[in-house]
């Protein structure tokens, strides 16, 4: 075959992909655009009035929204951190303790991963449960009275509780990556290590991490992502933003406004600043993880 | 070569039929919308698409009431779709300009639907069908429905006395309790307010809370704030209230009505123990299991909890809502489940004609038989009351002797508001009963977003 037709044949093996692409992605991407300039309903009929950028001045006047977007920054900190850690963490020691059971843990470890997001959020709100979930009951059993909290009823403690399941979630998934990563690390280097008298923390901090650069980079992108998504499906089935949008993340707050209440151009205003942020987010923890590895 | 240029040519070809497929779509349906007043003389096209939510009372009357329909008019087909998700199926359809003929979805849905297309003036008007006589009958139908019903802003929305929407069944809400404790124990039940919070040395004795509601959804404290308002400061604070005059919560209404949550909030063992927490069904279940005396709801009540675990001996019972003045009645309030025409139905004179069917008095008996509820429609809870639950006929007929039932329904919000007031007032609810916030605060909020609406509302 001679290049010309090699192009042709290329560019029709791609040409699928990319007018699904294009319909699914690119065209509704643009539309989030266009339509945040609106007041409009979202139900197509003659209500669409052009009204600029007064969504998003009112946006940043707009309290729940602020409150959301602050809520969402905070999961997209707190959980990753805390679940790569654990994960790195959890992987090390299977990886190179010496564990009997260490399939099984790999496996219990994994198991909230299978599960779906929605039967992970009613289970923990019945953990949660204020009377007579495990957590209140094990305190009480304790004598612990005083911290028998309303888990899911107080603006101080709703974040963190949602918070938990996600790194509970999620700790099992990227520590099957990291495992896997681990194992194409030379053993030579922790033999090398430990002759020279760098303990088990030591050679987890200088050989394990700098080795799986690569691999952390990448979840912790796929991680922020993550704490996007799941957060929105958590936090509607279990607490639907309360108490008073104390819980309300970017996401449920966008679908509440487009679905519920009718503002769709309001919701692809926020539609917009989500994107714009998780889109900086992804770059800066690039740039910044790059930068590192030299 | 030649035959991956015509693959080429062929994939381009489905390509463009399948977008031409698309757009063809919205033509037809725009074509269909101008013909749509030729369609109802047509005999070939008679068939309806009704989309109803199925919720507590369930699809089968609609299958029924379907059959009984296309028996009494031959050549028309009914075609039912019921889902408690109706609102997120229909949507697209709506977009797209092929709505279905009837929908019967409440304005409270959470899909949005309905609210969306009342912002959106999407319904055709009924303000005729309502002045015609019912079917086969002497009388207008509108003479029919339960007084002030049209007139409220659940059918007319938009307050030009115009009806837009028809009412189906209606709901009575307000404070329940165990009746077996209270009977047996003596206890009677509060008339006033004072009377409700004195009932919380009674409550201590047995154990259990003074109150409790449904946390997660804390709009169901309307059922309680709206009465009190009306108890306070009668019609025109309410019609203050809900049609979005700032003033209003600069009032004593306003501020002795939220002090009834702030004092359940605050009083020792009024409130029951991580209630903010709960959602519906989990509250309600500890309310049935003893651990609260009241809690608010509807009469929908009783089959809704059909399955749930109950304290020995539980018995339904439905006290209303009480007044501040002892000389007061109870009150009660009551709502209204809405039907419609969307604008671009197919077939709107044959929805119309299915609509008065279902005023008929069989189809308020099939109703029911099988949705165990009342329609709006005068002394349509007798002719059912073998059908339904013990404690929802007492809820009806207390209604029909002497407790004072009041509608309350929010006016729609302007477009160009993104705020919605019923939903920000009822959100504070949770801050307030884990007292951070007070009734004042709560009423300068609700000033802050009122003047909002009030200012696009001009």
């Amino acid at each position: 075959m001679n290049s010309k037709s090699k192009t042709a044949f290329i560019l029709l093996c791609i040409l699928p992909t990319l007018i699904i692409f294009g319909v699914f992605i690119v065209y509704p991407v643009t539309q989030v655009f266009y339509k945040s300039l609106f007041s409009s309903s979202g139900f197509g009929g003659g209500g669409e009035i052009f009204i600029g950028l007064d969504n998003f001045k009112e946006l940043f006047t707009d309290e729940i929204f602020l409150k959301s977007l602050k809520n969402t920054g905070f999961l997209m900190v707190v959980v990753p951190t805390i679940t790569l850690f654990l994960s790195l963490v959890f992987a090390s020691i299977l990886s190179f303790g010496n564990l009997r059971e260490k399939h099984l843990y790999r496996t219990i470890f994994f198991f909230p991963s299978i599960l779906s997001f929605v039967v992970i959020g009613i289970l923990w709100s019945f953990i949660y449960h204020p009377n007579m979930g495990i957590i209140n009951e094990v305190l009480t059993w304790m004598g612990l009275n005083q911290y028998a909290l309303v888990w899911l009823g107080s603006k101080d403690t709703v974040l963190w509780a949602i918070a938990l399941v996600m790194v509970w979630q999620a700790v099992g998934y990227y520590m099957v990556m990291y495992l896997a990563g681990m194992d194409g690390v030379p053993k030579e280097l922790y033999e090398a290590a430990s002759m020279d008298g760098a303990n088990v923390v030591q050679q987890f901090f200088k050989i394990t991490i700098p080795m799986l650069w690569e691999i952390i980079r990448i979840t912790i992108i796929f991680s922020i992502n993550g704490v996007l998504n799941i957060s929105f499906v958590l936090v509607i089935v279990m607490t639907a933003g309360g108490p008073n949008n104390s819980s309300q993340v970017a996401l449920t707050y966008m679908y509440k406004q487009a679905f519920v209440n009718a503002n769709f151009g309001y919701a692809m205003a926020i539609a917009v600043i989500v994107f714009l942020v998780s889109l900086i987010l992804s770059l800066i923890s690039n740039k910044l993880t790059e930068r590192e590895t030299h | 070569m030649k035959s991956i240029s015509r693959k080429l040519i062929v994939l381009f070809a489905a390509l463009a039929l399948l977008l031409a497929a698309c757009s063809n779509d919205k033509d037809s349906s725009k074509d269909g919308n101008k013909d749509k007043d030729k369609a109802g003389d047509k005999t070939d096209s008679q068939e309806l698409e009704v989309a109803v939510f199925q919720g507590g009372y369930g699809d089968a009357y609609w299958k029924e009431i379907a059959k009984m329909f296309e028996e009494a008019n031959p050549g028309t087909t009914v075609n039912i779709t019921a889902n408690p998700d109706i609102g997120e199926l229909i949507r697209p359809k709506i977009i797209a300009g092929t709505p279905p003929d009837v929908v019967y979805l409440n304005q409270t849905d959470p899909s949005g639907v309905t609210q969306g297309l009342i912002k959106e003036e999407g319904f055709l008007e009924l303000t005729d069908l309502f002045e015609e006589n019912a079917l086969n009958e002497d009388v207008a139908l509108k003479d029919k429905i339960l007084p002030g019903i049209l007139e409220s802003v659940y059918m007319s929305p938009y307050g030009d006395e115009k009806i837009y929407m028809a009412p189906y069944n209606y709901n009575v809400m307000g404070l329940w309790y165990n009746k077996t404790l209270f009977d047996e124990e003596g206890i009677e039940i509060p008339k006033t307010w004072d009377d409700f919070f004195a009932l919380n040395e009674v409550a201590k004795e047995h154990d259990r809370a003074l109150f409790t509601y449904q946390g997660a959804s804390p709009g169901y404290i309307e059922e309680i704030l709206i009465p009190a308002v009306y108890s306070l400061g009668g019609q025109e604070s309410l019609d203050q209230m809900l049609t979005y005059d700032p003033e209003f919560w600069k009032s004593d209404v306003a501020l002795d009505a939220l002090a009834i949550v702030e004092e359940i909030a605050t009083t020792e063992n009024a409130l029951m123990n991580g209630t903010v927490a709960l959602d519906h069904t989990q509250s309600q279940t500890s309310f049935m299991q003893g651990d609260s005396m009241f809690i608010p709801n509807g009469n929908w009540f009783e089959g809704e909890m059909e399955e749930a675990p109950r304290e020995e001996g539980f018995e339904f019972g439905f006290l209303g809502v009480p007044a501040f003045d002892a000389n007061d009645p109870l009150l009660a309030l009551t709502s209204v489940e809405q039907m419609y025409i969307p604008k671009a139905a197919a077939n709107p004179e044959l929805a119309k004609e299915f609509l008065k069917f279902l005023y008929t008095e069989e189809s308020v008996k099939l109703n029911g038989e099988f949705a165990k509820a009342a329609m709006a429609v005068d002394g349509a809870s007798d002719l059912v009351k073998e059908y339904l639950t013990e404690s929802s006929y007492n809820v009806y007929k207390a209604v029909e002797s002497g407790m004072y039932a009041m509608s309350g329904n929010f006016a729609p919000v302007p477009t160009g508001v993104n705020v919605e007031p019923r939903e920000v007032l009822f959100d504070q609810v949770a801050s307030v009963m884990n007292k951070e916030m007070t009734k004042e605060e709560w009423a300068d909020k609700m000033y802050e977003v009122y003047t909002k609406v009030a200012e696009k509302l001009e």
